[in-house]
């Protein structure tokens, strides 16, 4: 009996070398893997220009690093579509180009512009290795200049960087969280805009615009000391898979606010101090629920009522008022409510006149007013909403006053 | 040990209907009802399992009525010699076909999403070889690897219709009523044999341990199943909306794809394994139900014999098609409505005919 379940026993042993299949072995030392994929546009017609970020696996390895490898090497060259790239790659890469772990595609601004664009990012949702949830972004400047020039100092893994500094990015809402299946799922319903990351690494001459520090796009801002020069911020608004415009940093805010279908976690910022025009007053501002909408679609001009309710916490208080005083408490909402509503409009009226369109998933509600898929396609979202009558509310609910609530009397001090 | 003498037990029999019919919810069935419904294809399959109902019911009171006969027994009784063989002829060419080009859409699942090089004949021989061991070990094997299994397989597909309806969107299930009430009702008339595993399943009656396991076994594993279909229905519109999801050729597997387990990405790896096992048991019980139709209609009396020839058969049969992503939902689409009207009346008929006959009487 002993004898028998050895044998069997052993037969089962001599099956586990086959479980890694004879075709689709893979040889994690004999694989090439791209990070990041820049696509831009190629002088020739129906080809484009495609970059490589393939990282090397062994800079993973914690221990041991005796290897003087660099962490990460850029190819850039021209090919008809995604996927025979992967060959084409190899007449320079010595393994095989893979896939698998595909963490970001990077697109230019040129050829996001293009008509055809849309025909090459389908390419990814034919190939198998790729998944759709991965994030993509965009680029002011070619992404082969792109890639080349980002360099970052402190996380050196470059599939982690791309990865924080999106995670960190949409959270405090400067750049949209998105994803390619959100890119195809705007794309194919016609109904509301698409947001991308809008990133750069070119410092833009241009004068700043001096209505607040937050009215900056990508390349904008102003950095000083040794540091990465790559900067995300802002967002590129697709329409029907093409881009046709960008939103600044602030208006990026605005519209993630609108938009229940973005995440976002919460934002930092300055509202100007109701009472003394000098200060401006630092706010944590968080969303806990989602946007009111109320539609009426059916009849005259269709109306859209959004109620934003908003918790905003005080960070900074440099006029030092008293808010024990619910008086005070009371003009700062309304301040802040009052702020909040002007930016915001400001963003819905751009989306209504310059993009046609609304980058905030409204098209998702206004289903819900009609009983079938016809009724709604004939309604036409996308070509009623820039004459519908938009109405924007802001609800406050001020929350904590820093940890230290009250501060002294400068005054009083100073006296 | 305790003598089964081929019979299984009520655990085993849910457990195999499940994993028979359950399956097609992660294969390309979807997509023939969300190509004509979008997104209130969940409806259509509402629609589906309220019409089934009737016919299962004549059903399962035709086979509970004769103890000690199955549904091959009970046509050949009811419609005579003659006519039942081709009624049962007829069965046994529209199962067999079903599981020919089954089999070919789910070697096309794993070629197509999970393993691209490897040669597509290797794929089928592997898939059907297994199907067909587990086939001629006999229903008792196969009902006790589906008991084992079906706890492990449905916590997988638990876990993606969760995490599906966290990442999903629910507003995508509107206009609720996708193209309109009419067309609802007619596609989901038309698609009913989605269920007709259910239909197939009585010729397996006699291998139960009694009709009245049978009876709980098919009632039990039918609001199960439901559930189940509607519930993955709902989750696949919700991540990737109603224009999305007719592009989609397979539902489940670009699900497993796109989902991510917390900071976990690349996911599929985890619930293929499961998927697999599923497909192997739907397959065992498939080659099973046609060996067995088939020694029946031909007078074999050890039908387990006729397994791996119809294995055979069925490897060559499926890799006919070109371009099978095509041509095999094409087919399908059409087998369904054929299969349809047969698996709606047939039940009633036969239930009619016994009470012309007077059998109830007895």
């Amino acid at each position: 009996m002993k004898i028998k379940n050895l044998i069997q026993f052993s037969c089962l042993l001599i099956v586990i070398p086959l479980l890694s299949g004879c075709w689709d072995q893979l040889y994690l030392d004999q694989r090439a893997f791209v990070i990041a994929i820049g696509l831009d546009k190629s002088e020739e017609e129906n080809t484009v220009k495609i970059t490589y970020l393939i990282s090397n696996p062994e800079l993973s390895k914690q221990e041991g690093g005796a290897s003087n490898e660099p962490n990460s090497e850029i190819i850039t060259f021209n090919t008809p579509d995604l996927i025979t790239s992967k060959n084409i790659a190899n007449t320079v890469v010595a393994k095989a180009v893979s896939y698998n772990i595909l963490s970001v595609i990077l697109i230019s601004e040129e050829l996001a512009e293009d008509e055809n664009f849309i025909r090459l990012m389908y390419d990814i949702a034919k190939d198998r290795e790729v998944t759709k949830a991965i994030p993509f972004i965009v680029t002011k400047e070619s992404t082969s200049k792109f890639l080349n020039e980002n360099q970052p100092k402190l996380e050196t893994r470059i599939h982690k960087y791309f990865e924080l500094i999106l995670q960190h990015g949409s959270e405090n809402g400067y750049i949209p969280k998105t994803n390619l299946q959100t890119y195809f799922r705007i794309s194919e319903q016609d109904g509301d805009l698409f947001l991308a990351p809008y990133a750069t690494t070119e410092e833009s001459d241009e004068e700043k615009n001096p209505e607040g520090e937050e009215n900056l796009i990508a390349g904008e801002m102003q950095v000083e000391g040794k540091t990465n020069k790559t900067q995300f911020l802002g967002s590129a608004i697709f329409k029907e898979g093409k881009m046709i415009g960008k939103l600044t940093a602030e208006e990026n805010r605005a519209a993630v606010l609108l938009n229940d279908t973005i995440d976002m976690e919460e934002i930092l910022t300055t509202y100007t101090d109701p009472f003394n025009e000098k200060y401006r007053i630092g706010v944590r501002v968080m969303k806990k629920e989602n946007n009111k909408v109320k539609m009426n679609l059916k009849k005259g001009i269709p109306t859209i009522d959004v109620t934003i309710p908003l918790y905003i916490d005080i960070l900074s208080n440099h006029n030092m008022t008293d808010y024990s005083n619910s008086n005070n408490r009371e003009t700062l909402k309304n301040h802040i409510k009052n702020e909040a509503t002007r930016k915001i409009e400001k963003v819905v009226k751009k989306s209504q006149e310059e993009f046609k369109g609304d980058p905030f998933g409204w098209s998702l509600i206004a289903r819900k007013q009609f009983m079938t898929i016809p009724e709604y396609e004939a309604f036409n979202w996308m070509e009623s909403y820039p004459k519908m009558r938009v109405k924007i509310n802001v609800e406050i609910v001020l929350g904590k006053f820093g940890r230290q609530d009250e501060l002294p009397h400068l005054e009083e001090m100073r006296d | 040990m305790e003598k089964t003498h081929g019979k299984i037990g009520t655990k085993e029999f849910i457990a195999l209907i499940m994993l028979t019919v359950g399956t097609k919810l992660a294969d390309s069935t979807p997509s023939i009802l969300y190509e004509s419904l979008g997104n209130a294809a969940w409806l259509g399959m509402a629609i589906i399992c309220i019409l089934s109902i009737l016919p299962l019911y004549f059903l399962t009171k035709l086979i509970t009525h004769f103890e000690e006969k199955n549904l091959i027994d009970i046509t050949k009784l009811l419609f005579g010699r003659y006519i039942g063989f081709i009624v049962l002829f007829i069965l046994w060419i529209l199962q067999f076909h079903s599981l020919i080009s089954s089999s070919a859409v789910y070697v096309d699942i794993i070629g197509s999403m999970y393993f691209t090089k490897t040669p597509i004949f290797i794929i089928y021989i592997v898939l059907m070889g297994v199907a067909a061991y587990g086939a001629k070990k006999g229903i008792e094997s196969i009902g006790s690897t589906a008991w084992i299994t079906l706890p492990w397989i449905k916590i997988s597909l638990l876990i993606v219709l969760v995490i599906t309806f966290f990442q999903g969107e629910s507003n995508f299930m509107f206009p609720i009523l996708g193209p309109g009430e009419m067309e609802i009702l007619k596609e989901g008339t038309m698609n009913a044999s989605i269920f007709a595993e259910f239909f197939f399943i009585a010729l397996l009656a006699t291998n139960v341990k009694n009709k009245r396991v049978y009876k709980k076994g098919v009632w039990v594993a039918f609001i199960f199943v439901s559930i189940e279909f509607i519930l993955a229905f709902i989750s696949y519109v919700m991540l990737f909306d109603y224009e999305g999801v007719k592009l989609i050729n397979y539902p489940y597997h670009e699900t497993i794809r796109y989902i991510q387990i917390g900071f976990i990405k690349n996911v599929e790896s985890l619930f293929f394994p499961f998927w697999l096992v599923a497909s192997y048991i739907r397959f065992a019980v498939g080659l099973y139900i046609s060996a067995l139709l088939f020694g029946s209609l031909f007078k074999v009396k050890q039908f387990e014999y006729i397994v791996p020839a119809i294995s055979t058969i069925v490897i060559f049969l499926g890799l006919i098609p070109e371009a099978p992503v095509f041509s095999l939902s094409y087919f399908r689409v059409i087998f369904l409505y054929i299969v349809t009207p047969i698996i709606l009346i047939l039940p009633f008929l036969l239930w009619a005919t016994a009470i012309i006959k007077g059998e109830f009487k007895k």
